[in-house]
């Protein structure tokens, strides 16, 4: 059902990757990027009001840098309906390869409603077994799981990220260690992968040779989930 | 590891990884197997800074449109970067296909400024390819210096092969071709190479072909070439017809912020105007212009190719071009639907005018800035700034009613003949700026006003009429600055100065000769970079190297040069004659001004170089 909003406008919403080198561009740097991507398609853009306009773009929770995606959500707002194959087409025009827009749709839901992300990380690191896999999955289910977390005022704070953890493995392959986490993501509960990474270093002593060439950490959302723990659409 | 895994890695621990990962939509991919000669594009800066360098943007076009050439772009790595790449054996490497410099055809650095020649040998060093020409084999790749700082190459003249000395459109590509027409015919050597350049092709300057001897006291005695079928003065290559010359319109699109990241539209090049201090108002000479219809024509293309919101026209001064009116209300029919701004860098006082204003919304700062230069008109007459204060008033004056409070004002120091009463007239001049404000009645003066001065320090730069002066003392330098800051007496006016340490670094390698290559070779040893950045900077240090080097400062910068004596670049032919440049001078001594070249040619000799334009007869 495509329908107009009371605000005039369509809110056609893109699914894309952003895997490879893409992974060092900052959140910001993408939504400078995106807006030009959007006029470059030439789709009928509906621009933002004042001094300085600019179309008006929604992104899925930001990626941190380091963290490749082979699912992002990005809802763009048009002024007219457009065909959603022929918005792909033209996405896909204006986009390296690193960057491939899977599907196109008039979205019902809001973006806001992603719950979980789901993560696929592999850590490369000297001394992986499948004890140490074992380890790695009990320290991060353990009933509390204390990381260190900068606040927004800048100060160190213990916290407890258990709760944000849904579910998670650790396996042994290929002499790497495989995480697949599912980790809550709405706005009031997100937990960055990153501090799983650092409860490991901490506790069960990956990366402890700090030598970038030997040692390789690749983090990747895979999915995002509803509420409901069902593909967010 | 592989070397592109081993890259990829190091770069989760450095700053803005962003700047080294290539891939930009744009960027030109061929098969490395289809091309027959590889060139690397590095520029001796930073990723930001490089690629915002319109040259490098138009070069590297030019060259990957030949089918055969493939162009690639380098930058500096920063300094974490660069003690990484260090650690674990990683060499400079290109933008496009990961793959080391070192093993390019050609290598090309765009000299911009004289405080990257640092960091353009720390970029030959990584690329593992021997600092000095002369001890480069047949294997190595051709090391090619080109840009402003060309102009003099002498300072630099031990790292690099060659020199392509004016515009680099059609001297690179005829580099490139000689190259692959001797590779193709089995009958490629260096030595060959760079001799059947060097006597072939106009526009291209093999140092290791030129002998120099000096005078006892450091002047130099002769400059002589080493075979008769190479040129004893080498002419600078101009574009004859801009309306022809390709132009990029497919810029490569950075995924970082990069310092001019927008629509850049060259209008025309070359200056009517004849600052005398000014090295690109002489070395890009003779005017050529282009049409607004090719204009009009790039800057759509330009647009649907990039989704840009912003189109910077770019020149020495744009209001000199003869077409302005037309080409804005062209651009206009279109960029203001389209959502995008038009910004008029480089207005000149005396032609800012209430519609320029308006139709420039792109000025979306409360902000505007103009260069008057120097304080006193007399001072102004001297320098052939042909604006005065009456200029500056009405000016800021639509300025200000147009809503802008905040204007940065430019100026120099350390000027010929410059005395305390001109420092003063710079402050004196910053506050009539202020009162003219206060004139305004109070409803049109809602905002508060701000006057900023900028300051840094004359530099006599080779090829202007002022290429013989002498440069100020370090301590007359401060001595002027302490003098203009106890001038300024109002809270609305902000003063803020160049550090003279670097002018003087500047003036030594912008003025230098040969000479100056041992100590660059030093600098590159210790494994200095960055000189462009103040955190980097060290006048200390180099004066350190100076002294180790049997260098004197002082012999480049407060000598001052004789009018018979040879100059470094007397070699290089850059259109504007020495007879023209001399009697400028005179002129300056005189207090008398050089009309423009709209009024009429003051024959400066550029016209004998040829080029479809407007000004010149
Ligand atoms: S030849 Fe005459 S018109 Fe042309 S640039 Fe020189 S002075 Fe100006």
């Amino acid at each position: 059902m495509v329908s107009l909003n009371p605000n005039g406008f369509y809110n056609l919403r893109f699914r894309f990757r952003k895997v490879g080198n893409l992974q060092f561009v900052s959140h910001l740097d993408l939504v400078r990027t995106f807006s030009k991507i959007a006029v470059r398609t030439k789709l009928p853009l509906w621009f933002t009001e004042g001094f300085n306009p600019k179309p008006k773009l929604v992104f899925s929770p930001p990626l941190s840098i380091g963290v490749e995606s082979e699912t992002e959500f990005l809802d763009v707002r048009l002024t007219q309906y457009v065909d959603p194959e022929t918005a792909l087409a033209a996405m896909n025009q204006n986009v390296t390869e690193e960057m491939r827009f899977f599907d196109a749709y008039y979205a019902e839901t809001k973006l806001s409603d992603i719950a979980f992300i789901s993560y696929e990380i592999r850590i490369q690191t000297a001394g992986v077994s499948e004890e140490l896999a074992k380890k790695c999955q009990e320290t991060l289910l353990a009933d509390t799981v204390l990381a260190v977390k900068k606040g927004k005022d800048g100060e160190d704070k213990t916290v407890d990220i258990r709760p944000g953890i849904h579910s998670l493995t650790v396996e042994e392959k290929d002499g790497a260690l495989l995480l697949y986490a599912t980790l809550s993501s709405d706005s009031s509960s997100f937990l960055n992968p990153d501090l799983l990474i650092r409860v490991l270093k901490e506790k069960c002593n990956v990366f402890a040779k700090d030598d970038p060439t030997e040692e390789f950490l690749s983090v990747k959302r895979i999915a995002m989930l509803d509420k409901d723990m069902k593909d967010f659409r | 590891m592989a070397l592109s895994e081993r890259y990829a890695s190091i770069l989760k621990t450095v700053s803005k990884p962003g700047r080294y990962i290539g891939g930009e939509f744009n960027a030109v991919m061929k098969n490395k197997d289809d091309v027959r000669c590889r060139f690397a594009f590095c520029f001796p800066d930073t990723y930001e800074i490089g690629m915002s360098n319109l040259g490098v943007r138009i070069l590297y076009d030019v060259l990957n449109r030949h089918p055969a050439i493939w162009c690639e772009r380098v930058y500096a790595p920063w300094v974490d970067m660069m003690e990484k790449m260090k650690t674990y054996g990683i060499p400079l490497t290109a933008m496009e296909s990961g793959d080391p410099v070192g093993d390019f055809d050609l290598i090309g650095f765009s000299l911009q400024y004289e405080l990257c020649y640092s960091t353009a040998l720390a970029m030959i060093k990584m690329a593992n390819v021997p600092l000095l020409s002369r001890d480069r084999g047949e294997e190595c790749p051709i090391i090619i210096g080109g840009g402003p700082c060309a102009y003099n190459p002498e300072p630099i003249a031990d790292f690099f092969d060659l020199f392509n000395i004016g515009e680099g459109e059609e001297v690179l590509l005829e580099i490139c071709e000689l190259y692959m027409k001797m590779k193709r015919e089995g009958r490629y050597s260096r030595e060959g190479f760079l001799r059947e350049a060097a006597r072939s092709i106009e526009g291209v300057y093999v140092p290791a072909f030129y002998d120099v001897s000096y005078h006892e006291d450091g002047t130099i005695a002769a400059f002589t070439p080493k075979y008769d079928d190479i040129p004893t003065k080498i002419k600078k290559r101009i574009i004859s017809d801009l309306d022809t010359v390709p132009y990029p319109e497919k810029p490569v699109m950075p995924y970082i912020e990069t310092v001019h990241d927008r629509i850049v539209l060259e209008v025309y090049r070359g200056c009517i105007r004849g600052c005398r201090f000014c090295q690109a108002g002489m070395v890009y000479r003779p005017i050529r212009e282009k049409s607004p219809e090719v204009l009009c024509k790039t800057a759509k293309c330009l647009y649907e190719n990039t989704g840009y919101d912003e189109i910077s026209l770019i020149s020495l001064s744009i209001s000199d071009y003869s077409r302005l009116p037309e080409l804005c209300d062209n651009l206009l029919s279109w960029t203001d639907d389209a959502k995008v701004s038009l910004s008029l860098p480089s207005l000149r006082i005396d032609s800012f005018s209430e519609e320029l204003m308006k139709k420039t919304t792109g000025v979306r700062t409360g902000g505007i800035t103009f260069a008057p230069e120097a304080g006193t008109q007399r001072l102004r007459d001297v320098i052939n700034k042909n604006v005065t204060e009456e200029d500056l008033m009405r000016a800021v004056g639509i300025a200000f009613r147009g809503g802008k409070g905040n204007v940065k004002l430019y100026f120099m120091d350390g000027l010929p003949t410059e005395t305390m009463e001109d420092i003063a007239g710079i402050a004196d001049l910053a506050k009539k700026v202020v009162g003219e404000y206060y004139r305004l009645p109070k409803p049109q003066r809602p905002y508060g006003i701000g006057v900023t001065i900028s300051v840094s320090c004359f530099v006599p730069k080779p090829f202007t009429p002022f290429q013989w002066e002498k440069q100020d003392s370090f301590e007359t330098l401060l001595e002027k600055q302490a003098h203009l800051r106890s001038c300024i007496d109002d809270k609305h006016i902000r003063y803020t100065y160049h550090d003279a340490k670097v002018s003087a670094i500047e003036a030594v390698f912008a003025r230098g000769d040969r000479k100056l290559g041992k100590a660059l070779a030093l600098a590159a040893e210790e494994g200095i970079v960055f000189d462009a950045w103040d955190e980097f900077f060290s006048y200390d240090t180099y004066m350190d190297i100076f002294a180790r080097t049997g260098i004197d400062a002082a012999f480049y910068t407060t000598r001052g040069f004789g009018l018979d004596e040879i100059l470094p670049w007397d070699m290089i032919d850059c259109g504007v004659t020495k007879a023209y440049l001399k009697n400028e001078r005179k002129k300056a001594y005189e207090e008398k001004t050089t009309p423009s070249c709209a009024e009429h040619c003051n024959g400066c000799g550029a016209n004998a170089l040829g080029g479809k334009n407007r000004w010149c007869h």
